[in-house]
């Protein structure tokens, strides 16, 4: 059999030596499918390859597929614009992709027929003429670590994760290392938060570790309510197993009764993965009391959120797991002190947690040898926009942003003219082609008002106008405002409406001055993380593109021709 | 006694929202069957999971329904209605026979989504949250993103996606939608 154990037969495993043996017969398992007769033919699926038909391909796979043939659900690459794809793994062959593909060539794809749809092998060697994949420029400069099993193992399946490693770093904690010593990995690792605070974990652990209350609990903020990032739905939907053994090393490091992960309600295909991970550990006995024999206890729980952008922030996150509105309160306490309810509470962000398995694996050492000096590691990263390519992809911290668009993502689609790419969601500024040779770590973009944040990059061409860019941004912060402090509350209103002012043609210069002393205010006096950067991006944009606020209020037109003082209709108003 | 934590075992997913409903309290009542906890504070920590259900299931949560949730939680009605009327997913009217979500995360608006809303609003009368008078069509303007990237703008009707949506093709999408009362299905000729 080269199937996977149905989740429900998976049997508790109560001893270090059980753990060991279930690893090696999962291995034997994956080696034996891959290795064998039979034909091997996998699906990406994952939310954005669904609304390309992944599942009605997937649907007709399984009904055409012949005998001697394994058929499997994966998870996409990242790699969009290939989807819907399926990989054939014909007998003493490397498997080879196919994408995109539609139902009416799925049999031509598996009888050999349709060789024109592949897009590269899985593997070092050619197949026929199909050149490797990792010879594409999407994936050339890529270097994979937290995705290395995404659209290679079943997400359902912890059989599959174990046989690709998930788990070791687990085990090493529960039985050859201390708590000091596995947060002294961390801490030599220099993995800073990827939420985009960038705040180191190791120091984290530590305090989280010394902090005195009990019972500690460990969250992971998995909460991507970013206009523009979904590099932690894709890690959900990838390899879940990767993110929960995370949590469940922070939780034995800091001496945590329980992990939490918090998922945003965005990606209900991530949460539905997510639960059956922690299901099937839980069936394993990787989540309990007395876990392996080791005598360490670990809880865990899946809480989901309900798409208020503002429980990214620590404290707003631990009120939405109380099962109140997601308010952010002053600080201190910090979260560390008195989190969720009240007790100690390390929060991580999921990418950040993603990383924690290979560190704890392969050590400290060996990670600081990834990326700069200052921002170690790989990072997520998505562009959008008009760009040739789209997905999700990885790579070493350092890489500049024109090798990031033009090498792996292609450059700009045909017909479009490029202004600029805007940083750090709604946190932070655009940053313009003359900036493009920065390396894109943790600090270099700060000089030029740019943020890596979360890794989600927006490209923007000439029929993008700044002041309708700068509007969009700001009504997304007026909107996700708590409402708790006045500020936020008030002055972000305040300055959509200046901005549709300038937008209708009724601006004056004095308004540019209303819209930095307005800002000044929110930025100085908000509360939380949300309020402080909320101005920022409209701040930045007229910093770059003062040229086109003028425009509007001096010349009234709008040179992108966007804004509705261009229509010169007054029945135009803001629709929303 | 001990019970072992159940609140994240994988619970029977319930049939996914289709056309307008009315909310069957016996089916929520059933629904928080499933919904065992320890302690209060594990009761407050299900109410978000718990009214996701039900919204997910029919579209949308009722003051009754919310009623039954604080019952069997612990809670009052109130605190149940603040958590509803705070975060975006919830909706405390019922949808219309045909829901259309409008992806207004960053590259849908660079591609040009707000000319879509624009158009929802000049030739439908409706924006975000809101529904048709003759209840057909109701919508919601997501202030996140979908992840479908390479098509945006994308729009999603009922079960269809449909990527880089014109005013136009917007306009000819919902008009094909609305001309029957069945939801319509992925796999629908896609303009995209």
């Amino acid at each position: 059999m080269v199937s996977p154990v149905p989740s429900e037969h998976l049997q508790k495993l109560t001893s270090k030596e059980a753990f060991q043996q279930f690893q090696k017969s999962a291995i034997d398992r994956w080696t034996r499918m891959w290795d064998g007769d039979d034909t091997v033919i996998s699906v990406g699926v994952g939310s954005s390859s669904i609304a390309k038909g992944a599942l009605e391909v997937l649907d007709t796979v399984r009904e055409i597929a012949g005998p001697n043939t394994v058929v499997r659900e994966v998870s996409g690459n990242g790699a969009f614009w290939m989807e819907p794809w399926i990989e054939v793994k014909r007998p003493g062959q490397f498997p080879v992709v196919y994408g995109p593909v539609s139902q009416s060539d799925i049999a031509g794809v598996i009888d050999g027929s349709r060789d024109d749809l592949a897009v590269g092998v899985r593997g070092d060697q050619p197949v026929g003429n199909i050149r490797p994949l990792n010879e594409h420029h999407f994936f050339k400069d890529q270097v994979q670590l937290l995705t290395r099993n995404a659209g290679v193992i079943e997400p359902d399946s912890i059989e599959d994760a174990i046989a690709r490693g998930a788990y070791q770093g687990y085990f090493k904690v529960l039985f050859e290392m201390s708590q000091e010593e596995a947060i002294a990995e961390v801490t030599t690792a220099e993995v800073r938060g990827r939420g985009g605070g960038g705040f180191p974990a190791g120091i984290k652990w530590e305090s989280g570790r010394k902090a005195k209350a009990e019972p500690k609990f460990v969250v992971c903020n998995s909460h991507e309510g970013e206009p523009n990032v979904y590099k932690d739905r894709h890690l959900h939907e990838a390899d879940p197993h990767r993110i929960l053994e995370g949590i469940l090393i922070a939780c034995i490091a800091v001496g945590a009764e329980r992990g939490y992960n918090y998922i945003g309600g965005e990606y209900p295909l991530g949460i539905k993965r997510f639960r059956k991970a922690v299901a099937d550990a839980e069936r394993l006995g990787l989540i309990g009391k007395n876990v392996l024999g080791s005598g360490k206890n670990v809880a865990f729980r899946v809480r989901t959120g309900g798409g208020a952008y503002v429980c990214g922030e620590a404290s707003a996150l631990m009120y939405s797991i109380m099962g109140v509105r997601g308010q952010p309160r002053t600080k201190p306490p910090r979260s560390v002190e008195e989190g969720i309810w009240k007790r100690p509470t390390v929060a991580n962000n999921t990418e950040t947690l993603a990383n924690v398995p290979d560190i704890i694996v392969n050590g400290g050492e060996w990670y600081a040898n990834i990326g700069t000096e200052k921002s170690k590691g790989t990072k997520l990263m998505t562009m959008q926009g008009p760009s040739k390519l789209h997905g999700v992809v990885e790579v070493e911290m350092g890489m500049t942003m024109r090798q990031l668009l033009n090498d792996i993502y292609g450059g700009m689609r045909d017909g479009y003219e490029l202004k600029g790419i805007q940083t750090g969601g709604v946190s932070a500024g655009p940053i313009t082609e003359a900036e493009f040779d920065l390396p894109i770590d943790f600090d270099s973009l700060k000089d030029v008002n740019g943020m890596l944040g979360s890794g989600g990059w927006v490209l923007f061409d000439q029929n993008v106008c700044a002041v309708d860019f700068a509007r969009y941004m700001t009504a997304f912060s007026r909107y996700e405002s708590c409402s708790k402090c006045v500020p936020c509350r008030l002055g972000n209103p305040a300055l959509v409406e200046i901005l549709d002012r300038i937008r209708f043609g009724r601006g004056s210069l004095e308004d540019l001055g209303l819209i930095k002393r307005t800002s000044k205010h929110i930025i100085e006096l908000s509360l939380c993380g949300l309020g402080q950067v909320a101005p920022v991006p409209l701040v930045d944009m007229l910093d770059k593109f003062e040229d086109e606020f003028r425009a509007h209020i001096v010349d009234g037109v709008c040179p992108s021709g966007t804004c509705p003082i261009s229509a010169r209709e007054e029945s135009l108003t803001a629709a929303d | 006694m001990h019970q072992p934590d159940q609140s994240h075992a994988v619970r029977p997913v319930p049939s996914p929202y289709t056309g307008r409903q009315e909310i069957d309290l016996d089916v929520v009542r059933e629904m928080m069957s499933h919904f065992t906890y320890d302690d209060h504070d594990e009761a407050q920590e299900l109410i978000l999971s718990a009214l996701q259900e039900v919204n997910e299931h029919f579209g949308w949560v009722s003051p009754e329904a919310a009623e039954i949730v604080a019952e069997a939680l612990g809670t009052t009605p109130s605190r149940v209605f603040a958590i509803l009327t705070f975060y975006a997913d919830f909706r405390t009217a019922p949808r219309g026979h045909h829901h259309l979500l409008i992806c207004h995360g960053m590259s849908c608006y660079v591609m040009g989504s707000q000319k879509l809303v624009q158009t929802l609003r000049d030739e439908y009368g409706i924006a975000d949250g809101e529904t048709t008078p003759d209840e057909n069509l109701s919508v919601h303007v997501v202030n996140g993103c979908l992840g479908v990237c390479d098509r945006s703008p994308v729009v999603k009707i009922d079960d269809h996606y449909a990527g880089h949506v014109t005013p136009e093709s917007l306009t000819e999408l919902l008009n094909r939608a609305l001309a029957g009362r069945e939801a319509m299905s992925v796999s629908e000729e896609s303009n995209g």
